[in-house]
């Protein structure tokens, strides 16, 4: 079930319904309500996961209350790390063991030793990497005493299960989420307001910008051996679009769903192409990962306090690893050695806070300089997402190779049926909607509410690519 | 939760209107298409005299070459569509009689296309703009499984046929941009291709035994005295499965096979589609078989 999809769109009213006229008198029947509509819609994937979704939930419900109710460091630490070794062995199992397998024996063949790797042929349950990072992240926190276990199981399965993150987040923190599913939720017009107006926000950066981006992007990426330097250029760019509209769309909807049922989640997205410095983009950027790779990798390996080797292999290892996590492919790791590469000269030079405050332009040099920095930051993350979309990392480099080499700047024909320039008007004023509204969650809320809801309706329904229909990218890690 | 519910009925409403509108919007201009493919051109016309229309797939599109046929003193035009089935190719035939048409000869190219009776999306849709406007399309679709949604629910055809009618579409309609469909009047000629696919597998296909439309366009031409020619056209000496020519003269034993004429992969483009060169061949021996009397 997608969130653009009219399963969905019948999903969520009856949800809703139930929820604010039929389950609304106390937090419990509330948040019982949410979870088997939570678990109907993950099991709408593939309902055997579902099991593994409930056992993972039980292991880290469990260990953190025996993490908490440990009287000897011994045992605390047994459990911390039965839930970190069963989690992680998880993921490891469902998302790295083949390509480990195969990468080990690939090596072993070049070393002149034949090897055949033993695949698992398992598909990789939905969303495995964000409710795994949930519980990581919960049973951490009670290890390290930051917060107290959560007693009622019903609560913390919410807090992991809950429908509008379940499948691609944003990651939520137990700090966060916990405490709002606590209590009993009131009707809150405004909020339930902000969040359909989020949700149809989302679905414009979905249909309009990201699905239709992907088209042209998808005509110049399995083309590129036939594509001149103009149109390697606008295809890097378009996969940066439909990258962006489609996980931040995505995570607008989940944020704008998860209002509806007064339940806020943690912004996952701030416009990170206005960002003006790579910095300040992984500020922007997929927040809520970001965020969880700081507290629980970077900062817990000394982060940027050691020695001048300490914080390049600790700039490596969580950018590394960070790529790592979005699948199992060299192309990944290559997305995130990159970026590392970007921020070690920020950090080592002790600029990488430069740029904390709110972009303001004028009429003056400054603001030719701010806009520089935006465009030069636009195109090293556009570079580097040639890496995360080519299939191979010698793809990736060819792509790069010709875009420099190619030195044509025509207009080309696509084997989409349009010229690779068209889109460009639309992202354009895409650009512009989200520049004038940088300092709001999302730009329909606010004065002509109705006015604005009806351009972006219409924009979804006469721009929208429907025909030639997307899954959301971040489903598949 | 009132004030939330009466803004979701606003919203709604929002949608509902602007749905219709759009709907207005997007047929009103298809409804001025001249030059932008077949099916739009053959709506928007009026009555016509043709001593041969030449209907079908690609298959149709690419082989028959017209001006041929005008050399020949026949006036014609190659309707024939790449990726239409003859659902389509019957759609087209009824259009041009209820604009009464005054046709000699219709050449129906039937030979991959008897396999199925369904509609070609990507073709289908280009009729769609037109369903309120045209008893007979309406009739046509009316039978199809999805036909109610894109009847009643307004803009919905547009929307799920957004690559073929959508904003596009619409924009370079409303330009009259002109697209190469109707030149050579209606003939698609094809190059050589270093790369074509030469090689085909049709083995798995099988010839409906009474395919729905192939015989709805055979009743038409009979009811309007129209002399129907059906031929199967050539595929490249490649093709695995070449009996089922046979099974297509053996369920329909009127259909002329041809798929013979033309064999050398020099003269094709790819598997089932000659060049021009191997078009004009064949075309020649049409012409010489069925209008040189």
């Amino acid at each position: 079930m997608f969130f653009n999809s009219l399963a969905f769109a019948i999903f969520l009213p009856i949800v809703f319904l139930l929820y604010w006229f039929v389950f609304n008198k106390t937090k419990s029947s509330q948040n019982a309500l949410l979870i088997v509509a939570s678990y109907y819609f993950y099991s709408c994937w593939d309902w055997r996961f579902l099991f593994l979704l409930v056992f993972s939930t039980f292991l880290d419900y469990y260990t953190g209350i025996q993490i908490e109710k440990g009287k000897s460091e011994r045992s605390r630490k047994f459990w911390f790390w039965l839930s970190i070794l069963v989690n992680l062995g998880f993921l490891g199992i469902f998302k790295y063991y083949n390509f480990f397998a195969t990468s080990f024996s690939e090596l072993l063949n070049s070393a002149g030793i034949k090897a055949s790797p033993i695949l698992l042929e398992v598909i990789l349950p939905v969303g495995i990497s964000f409710y795994t990072f949930h519980g990581l992240s919960y049973v951490i926190d009670i290890y390290y005493k930051r917060i107290k276990a959560e007693y009622n199981f019903v609560d913390y399965s919410l807090f992991v299960s809950y429908f509008p993150l379940l499948v691609a987040g944003p990651i939520e923190r137990a700090t966060h989420l916990l405490p709002q599913v606590k209590v009993k939720r009131e009707f809150d017009f405004e909020k339930a307001k902000e969040g359909l107006c989020q949700i149809i926000w989302g679905l414009v950066k979905k249909v309009v910008i990201a699905d239709t981006c992907a088209t042209y992007a998808n005509a110049i990426f399995d083309n590129y051996t036939a594509m001149n330097s103009f149109s390697l250029i606008l295809g890097a760019v378009y996969f940066a679009f439909q990258i962006y509209g489609d996980f931040s769309g995505y995570s607008d909807i989940a944020l704008g769903v998860s209002k509806l049922f007064g339940l806020d989640l943690l912004r996952n997205f701030n416009y990170p192409y206005f960002s003006r410095d790579i910095a300040e983009f992984w500020r922007r950027w997929h927040i809520s990962l970001s965020s969880w790779f700081r507290d629980y990798l970077y900062i817990p390996l000394g982060g940027s306090k050691g020695g001048l080797w300490m914080k390049i292999r600790n700039t490596f290892i969580i950018f590394v690893v960070s790529g790592f996590w979005h699948g199992a492919n060299w192309t990944y790791l290559a997305w995130g050695f990159i970026n590392a590469i970007y921020f070690l000269p920020l950090l080592l030079s002790n600029s990488n806070r430069n740029n904390m405050d709110a972009i303001q332009l004028k009429f003056n040099p400054e603001s030719v300089r701010v806009i520089m920095s935006i465009i030069y930051t636009f195109s090293l993350t556009c570079i580097a997402w040639v890496f995360f979309r080519a299939k191979t990392i010698a793809d990736a480099v060819l792509y790069l190779k010709r875009m420099i080499l190619s030195r044509d700047f025509s207009f080309q024909y696509l084997d989409n049926e349009r010229y690779n320039y068209e889109l460009l008007l639309i992202l354009g004023i895409f650009v512009l909607i989200e520049w004038n509204n940088r300092t709001k969650v999302e730009p329909l809320s606010g004065k002509r509410n109705m006015l604005k809801v009806a351009f972006a309706i219409i924009a979804i329904m006469a721009f929208g690519t429907f025909s030639d229909y997307k899954e959301f990218i971040y489903f598949q890690f | 939760m009132k004030g939330f519910l009466i803004y979701i009925a606003k919203i709604i409403l929002v949608i509902i209107l602007i749905a219709v509108a759009l709907d207005g919007f997007y047929t009103a201009i298809f409804m001025q298409s001249k030059n932008r493919g077949k099916i739009e051109t053959v709506f928007n016309s009026k009555a016509q005299k043709y001593d041969v229309v030449v209907l079908g797939s690609s298959r149709a599109n690419n082989h028959f070459v017209s001006q041929m046929f005008e050399d020949k003193g026949l006036k014609t035009f190659n309707y024939g569509m790449s990726g239409g089935h003859l659902f389509e190719a019957s759609l087209m035939l009824k259009l041009m009689i209820e604009r009464k048409y005054a046709i000699k000869n219709v050449i129906l190219e039937a030979d991959l296309n008897l396999a199925n009776d369904h509609q070609a999306e990507g073709i289908c849709a280009l009729f769609l703009p037109y369903i309120h406007n045209s008893n007979i399309i309406k009739e046509h679709f009316s039978n199809e499984e999805n036909f109610k949604e894109l009847y009643y629910i307004p803009f919905y055809r547009y929307i799920k046929f957004d690559a073929k009618i959508g904003f596009r579409e619409t924009f370079f309609t409303a330009i009259h941009k002109k697209t190469n469909s109707l030149d050579n009047l209606g003939y698609y000629p094809l190059e050589k291709h270093k790369n074509g696919n030469m090689k085909n597998n049709i083995v798995n296909l099988n010839p409906l035994p009474h395919n729905k439309y192939y015989e709805e366009i055979k009743n038409i031409c009979k009811a309007n005295n129209i002399n129907f020619i059906a031929i199967m056209t050539p595929m490249c000496e490649n093709v695995v499965g070449m009996n089922y020519f046979d099974k297509v003269k053996k369920a329909y034993p009127e259909i002329y096979n041809y798929e013979n004429v033309v064999v050398e992969n020099q003269y094709f483009s790819s598997c089932g589609h000659m060049t021009d060169e191997g078009a004009r061949i064949f075309t020649a021996r049409i012409l010489k078989d069925f209008f040189e009397k």
